[in-house]
């Protein structure tokens, strides 16, 4: 079991985050809700070191984080951007050529990652997640700008990819994907954990508690 | 199976190559070094007497005059104006595009990201130099001389330039919020040092520009080479402290102030390097040979006080001709400029404007020459060592050649930006 403590992130006067507190479970599937606001991406920064901490501590296995909002590369094909990063990482030759299939990315291998819709270069930034060894993987958003099918089938590919041991720590605006996927929530409101355990723990659904603490 | 360093090179030579500043350079290099060329070969040729004109007096022709510094002074104004665009845009869009968040967390050190962008800017501007490389074949093949020691002497000196150009946009862009704001502090440290030779126009300069002239005229000095060295790393190790987001500004202000105290100590050290070495073929930076065996019989100290402002040609003219030597030749030269103002046209007479003092030994003499056998011959006397003869040295002959720039127009205004143009077309359909 894996456990942060006591992370703390102001703004300025602006305070973001306070004494945010939880656990990581290896091999669980674990998502960060919360309305607009309320601190998961920043959250998701300071955990990566992407923006400094003002207090607490994670104590974490090595993971990579995937930011949502991204478009790196964007002069690049997606052929080589998977082929990079598939080489950079040192993943299995053909990993990369099998998640462009699995994510359907097979027609855009030879399109600039700046011309991709907004979910076709979702699904190419979750292929190049998926592409490090990490044990954890932290993906901001990862269903935003799918629609209901591609959804779904991403969802499977991470809930096989969790089966086999990695742990995913999803950062979920929709509730209803939160709830499909995820083995455990975490409710964060104003910045304070105001939540966590299984989507089953609230009897009435996650749209009520969410409704209800936040 | 390429390692994670060479899988960094391949992908900063794509991002390159897909920058439209880096094949507007190409383009441009063409016409502009070819301009400097062949009006550097017309001119060179008119002295020599071509078309039945008087020639100039042979020894002045040095093809290293003539030829070489005005036509690598083409990328002098790229290295200055267009590069560090190139530079920026290769560091500014992965800040912008999200592409350094994924890199920071990947295999490779920050050293091996900033090295691999390094690598590739250098070599990118190396290609970027193949007009120049065909103006010296051109120029061999019209029959011209080139003295090897000169030329590679000159290319060093563009080459820390470059290095030198390259650090700072690096650093700019790891700076700045965005590339726009590199560029403006990259182009404002250019006008700053510029600024700066203007004003304050030293003995022992260690501005770009100033610090390109002193291989120009052929010399090698080792504190020169360290300075440009020392800057340069200095800029990377800013971008290192600047380029990871998740730094506090405490930890980017105390890296900061490492960095540049660091830096200023190896820029003191560097300074101190007497070591320095004369590379023109026509010896223009030595004294005479007679001269100068009788020179390096003298160990004492010489301290030289001379009362002459920073901008009085007098002064280039004595530093030139006989204290930069000096310092080459003897074990101890100190050298302190008296005077009062920085014009010497209103200092009174009494203030000894215009004196130069040389002290040895507890002996002095003051004289205001600049030439150097008279100045040469003085020291031997102060010092009491032999005064040299004059030889019978042969002089420098030069090189003149009464050849026009045949085939130049061509080669650099039409041949090379078809080219260039050509091989955008084809990569970038290729990469399409």
């Amino acid at each position: 079991m894996h456990r942060v403590s006591g992370i703390a992130k102001r703004f300025g006067s602006n305070v973001v985050l306070h004494d945010v507190s939880f656990t990581v479970l290896p091999g669980e599937v674990l998502g960060l809700i919360g309305p607009n606001g309320s601190g998961k991406t920043t959250l998701f920064e300071c955990l990566a070191g992407m923006l400094p901490m003002d207090a607490g501590h994670a104590d974490l296995p090595p993971f990579f984080y995937m930011p949502d909002g991204i478009r790196p590369w964007d002069g690049q094909q997606v052929g080589w951007v998977l082929k990079f990063f598939e080489g950079l990482h040192g993943a299995p030759a053909g990993r990369a050529s099998e998640l462009a299939d699995t994510l359907k990315l097979r027609p855009f291998e030879s399109t600039q990652v700046g011309s991709l819709s907004k979910g076709e270069l979702k699904r190419l930034l979750l292929a190049m997640a998926l592409l490090t060894p990490h044990p954890l993987l932290l993906l901001d958003e990862p269903f935003d700008g799918l629609d209901f099918r591609q959804t779904r089938e991403v969802m499977t590919l991470l809930r096989s990819v969790a089966a086999q041991g990695r742990t995913l720590f999803l950062s979920i605006h929709q509730l209803t994907d939160a709830a499909r996927i995820c083995d455990r929530v975490i409710l964060l409101s104003g910045g304070h954990v105001v939540g966590e355990g299984p989507p089953a723990q609230w009897p009435d659904g996650l749209e009520a508690a969410f409704l209800a603490l936040t | 199976m390429r390692s994670p360093s060479a899988w960094l090179v391949v992908k900063e030579f794509r991002e390159l190559f897909r920058s439209r500043a880096y094949w507007l350079l190409l383009l441009m290099m063409g016409p502009l070094a070819g301009n400097s060329f062949i009006s550097a070969v017309n001119l060179y040729a008119e002295a020599s007497g071509v078309g039945g004109g008087p020639a100039a007096l042979s020894q002045g022709l040095s093809p290293l005059d003539g030829i070489l510094v005005p036509f690598f002074g083409a990328y002098d104004i790229a290295v200055t104006l267009l590069f560090p665009f190139v530079v920026i845009r290769l560091v500014a869009a992965e800040k912008e595009n999200g592409a350094l968040k994924l890199m920071l967390q990947g295999p490779a050190s920050l050293g091996s990201i900033l090295s691999a962008k390094l690598f590739v800017l250098v070599a990118g501007w190396t290609l970027a130099w193949t007009p120049g490389w065909l103006g010296l074949l051109l120029w061999k093949a019209y029959g011209g001389s080139i003295y090897a020691p000169e030329l590679l002497n000159l290319l060093l000196g563009h080459f820390l330039r470059v290095l030198l150009s390259t650090g700072v946009a690096v650093a700019a862009a790891a700076l700045a919020v965005n590339a726009s704001s590199a560029a403006i502090v990259t182009l404002g440290f250019t006008v700053g040092t510029w600024v700066l030779d203007f004003v304050a126009p030293g003995r022992v300069s260690y501005t770009p520009t100033a610090a390109l002239r002193t291989f120009e005229q052929g010399q090698l000095r080792l504190s020169m080479v360290l300075v440009q060295l020392t800057i340069a790393g200095a800029c990377l190790a800013l971008a290192a402290v600047w380029l990871p987001p998740g730094r506090t500004t405490k930890a980017r202000t105390w890296g900061t102030a490492g960095v540049l105290l660091a830096a200023s100590l190896l820029v003191l050290l560097g300074t101190q390097a007497r070591p320095a070495w004369d590379l023109s073929e026509n010896r223009r930076n030595s004294f005479a040979p007679a001269a100068e065996a009788a020179l390096r019989q003298i160990r004492a100290p010489l301290h030289v006080t001379v009362y002459l402002a920073q901008e009085d040609p007098r002064l280039m003219d004595l530093d030139r001709g006989f204290l930069s030597k000096l310092e080459r030749v003897l074990p101890t030269v100190e050298i302190r400029n008296a005077a009062q103002s920085r014009s010497g046209l209103f200092e009174s007479p009494g203030d000894h404007y215009g004196e130069v003092w040389y002290e040895m030994a507890g002996r002095k003499t003051m004289s205001r020459s600049t030439i150097e056998p008279v100045l040469a011959e003085m020291l031997c006397q102060l010092a009491g060592v032999p005064v040299p003869v004059n030889s019978e040295d042969t002089p420098f002959a030069g090189h003149p050649l009464p050849v026009r720039p045949v085939g130049a127009a061509w080669l650099f205004q039409a041949i090379w930006p078809g080219a260039v143009a050509l091989a955008w077309w084809l990569h970038f359909r290729i990469g399409r």
